[in-house]
């Protein structure tokens, strides 16, 4: 049962399109990574989900309605937007209890999040003299506040370090062991691909696919790249047996690159027709190269 | 809606803006009680007598009304500054909820600063004509007159500035608007229409009702309703048109 529902989400701004005709679903229980490259239009989808900004048309809705519709939105839903929007000379704590006291949470509240964040020696320090990292860290603390069953994170990982982000992707892993929902953008795949269960990847505000990781890993695929003196003979070997086979290089007429193959299939085909191979290596495509094609191809269309 | 008015009011202590503007004001109105005693007797300026604590007690009114306005301008403008409004409007996503109740906390914030610096200036007022040998009562109708016009000027005060805020998002534009305006338009605005009964419903008059009434100015229960009118106004105004834009 979906979570989130996006249905034909468009936003115009005067004169540009940030989000085109949007849809897609979040499952109950399951982590979403939400990827695009910047300015794909990721923060306007979240924004216009959180009751932020207006649609131009369509909609986006929690628990099937409007978040502005949902009755105490903080004990449903927790978001991370922007790092920077605190008050700088308000404490980390103060600005917990203020954010407790308009949602109607106990002030307690606030020392477990910051506790759960590892934030509760800064409790008392005034959020001017964070690092970008304690503010993200006390932006989650805000999310989880109300003890949301959803979570909605903007580029969580942005001013973390290598530390932190290790640490992001246990918290995820917790929430989500935790039976949430998570929606998480990002831009880098490989930072949330250790915890997502599927993408959603847009681009120029479009959908482009919606799947997944494991369909998505499939996507990836290997190459095989071989130097011989009979490279026209080998093509046409490979061809035979349903493997496309290429010059790798008009300059070089001694290499060829067979797509979606392995060595030892060339290797031996090679080896039963007599063929002298001088050189051969794999190269396999990883999930970063299978997320760039695919938002560089679509967002290329505007 | 008292939850978010609670909210509000935390917002206002946990930082130190509010607590400036008090400890200025209270600073000020001793300032201002020293400034009138040592004056007063010289260069046509009445004597001390019984009747100079009501002007004692009112001489910081002017000044404690701007500064409860622009605290509420602040309170307003500040949330978009600091990109705090985002949080603000994920927890209350009811625009109109919070902008109500920004209204009721800054006219109890105004009302709060002015029973501060009053019970200051009151003091040191009492005192020092006490020890001149003036005798005072606290019971002078005049005197509870200007206490009450001041305090009821500086809690209406929070709320215009709150409607300004709301309805000039620019933080800077809102205080310079406000200042200019209080300063310079109105009274130019005054001469150009050569109508001075006109001039009596302008939100500066009408604020003037209460803190230094007589003259042209409404009555006081008058100049309070439409200062407050103008705040709800302004208030009105900005939640429909101004506070409903997308915060991005």
């Amino acid at each position: 049962m979906p979570v989130i529902t996006i249905e034909g989400l468009t936003k115009r701004f005067s004169d540009v399109v940030a989000v085109d005709d949007l849809s897609f679903e979040v499952d109950q229980g399951t982590v979403t990574g939400f990827l695009g490259p910047n300015g794909a239009g990721k923060t306007t989808t979240l924004r216009m989900l959180l009751g932020l900004v207006a649609p131009t048309a369509g909609a986006a809705r929690v628990h099937g309605r409007p978040y502005r519709q949902l009755a105490d939105p903080s004990r449903h839903v927790g978001a991370l937007l922007e790092a920077s929007s605190f008050h700088p000379g308000r404490t980390a704590r103060d600005h917990l209890r203020v954010v407790a006291t308009a949602a109607g949470l106990p002030l307690t509240r606030a020392d477990q999040v910051l506790d759960q964040v590892g934030l509760a020696d800064a409790a008392r320090r005034r959020v001017g003299g964070f690092s970008l990292g304690m503010r993200q860290r006390l932006g989650l603390a805000t999310a989880l506040l109300g003890d949301p069953a959803v979570l909605v994170l903007d580029e969580p990982a942005n001013g973390l370090d290598p530390e932190g982000i290790h640490w992001l992707r246990g918290l995820l892993r917790h929430l989500a062991d935790q039976g949430r929902t998570v929606l998480v953008s990002s831009h880098v795949l490989a930072e949330v691909a250790q915890t997502v269960d599927q993408v959603v990847i847009i681009a120029g505000g479009r959908l482009v696919t919606q799947s997944t990781l494991a369909a998505l890993t499939a996507r990836t695929s290997q190459t095989v790249q071989v130097r011989t003196p009979q490279a026209e003979a080998l093509r046409l070997l490979l061809a035979a047996q349903g493997v496309q086979a290429d010059p790798a290089d008009p300059a070089a007429p001694d290499q060829l690159v067979a797509a979606d193959t392995t060595t030892e299939a060339v290797g031996q085909a090679a080896a039963a027709a007599g063929i002298v191979i001088y050189e051969m290596r794999a190269e396999r495509s990883n999930l970063e190269d299978v997320f760039l094609e695919l938002t560089t191809t679509h967002g290329g269309q505007q | 809606m008292t939850r978010l008015v609670r909210a509000e009011l935390a917002k206002l202590r946990t930082t130190r803006t509010a607590w400036g503007v008090t400890a200025g004001m209270a600073a000020f109105a001793v300032l201002t009680v020293v400034a009138n005693v040592t004056s007063a007797g010289r260069q046509g300026a009445p004597p001390l007598s019984a009747a100079s604590l009501p002007d004692l007690v009112g001489a910081p009114a002017t000044l404690l009304s701007g500064a409860v306005l622009l605290l509420g301008i602040l309170g307003m403008t500040g949330e978009l500054r600091h990109h705090t409004i985002t949080q603000t409007f994920l927890v209350t996503p009811n625009r109109g909820r919070v902008v109500a109740a920004k209204l009721i906390t800054h006219a109890l914030a105004g009302l709060a600063i002015g029973v501060t610096t009053l019970a200051v200036t009151t003091a040191v007022a009492v005192a020092w004509l006490t020890a001149k040998g003036v005798t005072v009562s606290l019971l002078d109708g005049r005197l509870g007159r200007v206490l009450a016009g001041t305090l009821l000027a500086a809690g209406l005060c929070g709320l215009v500035g709150v409607g300004v805020g709301a309805l000039v998002r620019n933080q800077v534009a809102a205080l310079v608007g406000v200042l200019v305006w209080a300063l310079l338009v109105e009274g130019l605005l005054l001469n150009l229409l050569h109508a001075p009964g006109l001039g009596r419903w302008l939100p500066a008059a009408a604020a003037a009702a209460l803190t230094s009434p007589g003259g042209a100015h409404l009555s006081r229960w008058g100049g309070g309703l439409l200062f407050a009118a103008y705040g709800l106004g302004f208030a009105l105004l900005g939640t429909r048109f101004v506070v409903r834009r997308d915060v991005t």
